[in-house]
């Protein structure tokens, strides 16, 4: 199996598969992931190129169990790229290490792009038009969020066909540059959300005596003229540092959440 | 309002649809499509439509499940929370009550998915096994556990939560005035720990910029959404066409306002 063969996969059989990206996750578990739903997703292609081989057949496919877990948008780029790569007979430590290879910055800029920067984006606008009653918000979400994803994977697809192996080490480059953006967009975007989604109102007043007059004084007022959302800030950053730093894990943060909600609001200090 | 057998079978295909929707990534799991369909079968879209969009602002930075961590689940708010604003209407149950009321379901939604996964956590072992004696059919089934395991738990919860509107409503009213109002400043306070997970995944020393940007944007200059996408944009190109004559100095004099 090793050099000089001729192709079997047809352009279809890359889409196949790039289609099969839906598949991806239906595996998932906490062994390995992704893994099962990747070798199950490039099976029926493999099945193709080894169909004279079945020990062959067997001992990719096991291969391709290991652990994985990448971006399911993107990751046609990476099963075409590698399908190619065993259909020209390469050898699999260099497919294997164009695999792992990928996973990594796929999966980043997948993320930003998708679930940071595309979810959030037409979520809004969804949100806001539901807001006004509009029936057309959700189906506007979910038409958008499958187009633009299924048009992403289907381009993926291709784009790994045709890059082959070839460009490999200019790819991954450009692969951080464009991660660099990616990942700028989403953090200022998820910055920007951040602070007008988290709630926090002083309900304290003081009283303060103007020209003789008495006067109450909501807090709150006083500190959105200086930096408005200082509290949001505070209080995102605060649970920043207790993941980042003391790694808490969800369930403890969203009790001491719940539970400092409501004390502070018994106590009266936010409303 | 009380549901018939027949719409809470209805709720039951469409949760199951849509949770599956999670796996297979077209985002039919989302608040916002969740409770429309929820409200459509009810015969409450107006709700439906109010209760998702609220849900859907809320739970916006849960929608992430970076590296396999699972996030709480739309489907609290975005179905238990439904149902509770459509029932309850008339006895005064505000939407945004109902997304309070809703997290602990959001919270054991996620439990229940973290324990499918690991369900099916010897799925190497199984495969290989499976592949080694050439039984592509199990090999099979192994690749689909999860998803046949949403399959079949959205169905049960969203038949559940229709069957038992009466439930809720007994569980609702034993909950004291002063608790409700906490747990509306606590779900006020709940967003923080979802974009705080995301920043966490996504943070470095060199976008530290980028969100004195985004904080700037929005609470000085109160951007729309797609404003703030653009100026991300140029903040992106700037240091992508400038790289190494320091080309991140912007917004240095905000500093000390955001210690993230």
């Amino acid at each position: 199996m090793e050099s000089n063969q001729q192709p079997v996969l047809t352009k279809q059989d890359y889409f196949k598969t790039s289609l099969r990206s839906y598949v991806l996750q239906n595996g998932f578990n906490y062994g390995n992931y992704q893994g099962t739903g990747y070798a199950n997703s490039i099976f029926p292609a493999l099945k193709k190129i080894y169909k004279d081989d079945e020990e062959k057949l067997k001992e990719v496919t096991i291969s391709n169990l290991e652990f994985y877990n990448t971006n399911p948008q993107l990751v046609p780029f990476i099963t075409s790229m590698q399908l190619a790569m065993y259909d020209g007979g390469q050898s699999e430590d260099d497919t294997r290490a164009i695999k792992f290879a990928l996973m990594g910055p796929l999966s980043g800029i997948g993320d930003s792009l998708s679930q940071f920067g595309l979810a959030p984006l037409f979520s809004t606008i969804a949100a806001g038009m539901a807001l006004d009653g509009l029936i057309a918000g959700p189906i506007f979400f979910i038409l958008c969020m499958f187009g633009i994803t299924f048009g992403l994977r289907m381009l993926m697809g291709y784009l790994g066909y045709k890059l082959g192996t070839s460009v490999i080490d200019t790819l991954s480059e450009k692969m951080a540059s464009i991660s660099n953006i990616a990942t700028t967009i989403g953090v200022t975007v998820i910055s920007g959300l951040s602070v007008s989604f988290v709630k926090a109102n002083l309900a304290l007043e003081y009283v303060t005596k103007v020209e003789g007059k008495e006067q109450i004084v909501a807090l709150q007022t006083v500190f959105d003229k200086i930096a408005p959302n200082l509290l949001p800030v505070l209080i995102t950053s605060g649970v920043y540092v207790l993941i980042r730093k003391y790694k808490w894990s969800t369930y403890k943060l969203i009790a001491l959440l719940i539970v400092a909600g409501i004390l502070l609001s018994v106590l009266g200090i936010l409303k | 309002m009380d549901a018939s057998l027949g719409q809470a079978l209805l709720v039951g295909l469409f949760v199951s649809f849509c949770l599956i929707g999670q796996l297979i990534g077209i985002y039919t799991n989302r608040a916002i499509f969740l409770a429309f369909g929820v409200g459509l079968i009810l015969g409450d879209v107006q709700t439906g439509l109010l209760m998702g969009a609220t849900a859907e602002l809320a739970f916006m930075g849960f929608g992430v499940g970076a590296g396999g961590t699972v996030p709480p689940n739309p489907i609290g708010p975005g179905v238990v929370g439904t149902i509770m604003a459509i029932a309850m209407k008339d006895s005064g149950m505000d939407v945004a009550t109902a997304l309070s009321l809703s997290f602990p379901f959001a919270v054991m939604i996620q439990f229940v998915i973290t324990f499918i996964y690991s369900l099916n956590a010897g799925s190497l072992s199984w495969a290989t096994k499976a592949i080694q004696e050439g039984n592509y059919k199990s090999f099979k089934l192994t690749s689909n556990f999860t998803f046949i395991g949403f399959g079949v738990f959205g169905f049960l919860i969203g038949l559940v939560a229709t069957m038992s509107i009466d439930v809720l409503r007994a569980f609702v009213n034993i909950i004291p005035e002063w608790l409700i109002s906490g747990l509306s400043v606590a779900g006020g306070l709940l967003p923080a720990i979802g974009f705080a997970m995301i920043l966490n995944v996504m943070i470095k020393k060199e976008y530290i910029p980028a969100i004195l940007l985004g904080y700037v944007c929005i609470s000085y200059l109160s951007m729309p959404v797609i404003g703030l996408a653009f100026a991300g944009a140029i903040l992106a190109f700037n240091n992508f066409f400038n790289k190494g004559n320091g080309g991140s100095a912007i917004e240095q004099e905000e500093v000390i306002e955001d210690g993230i």
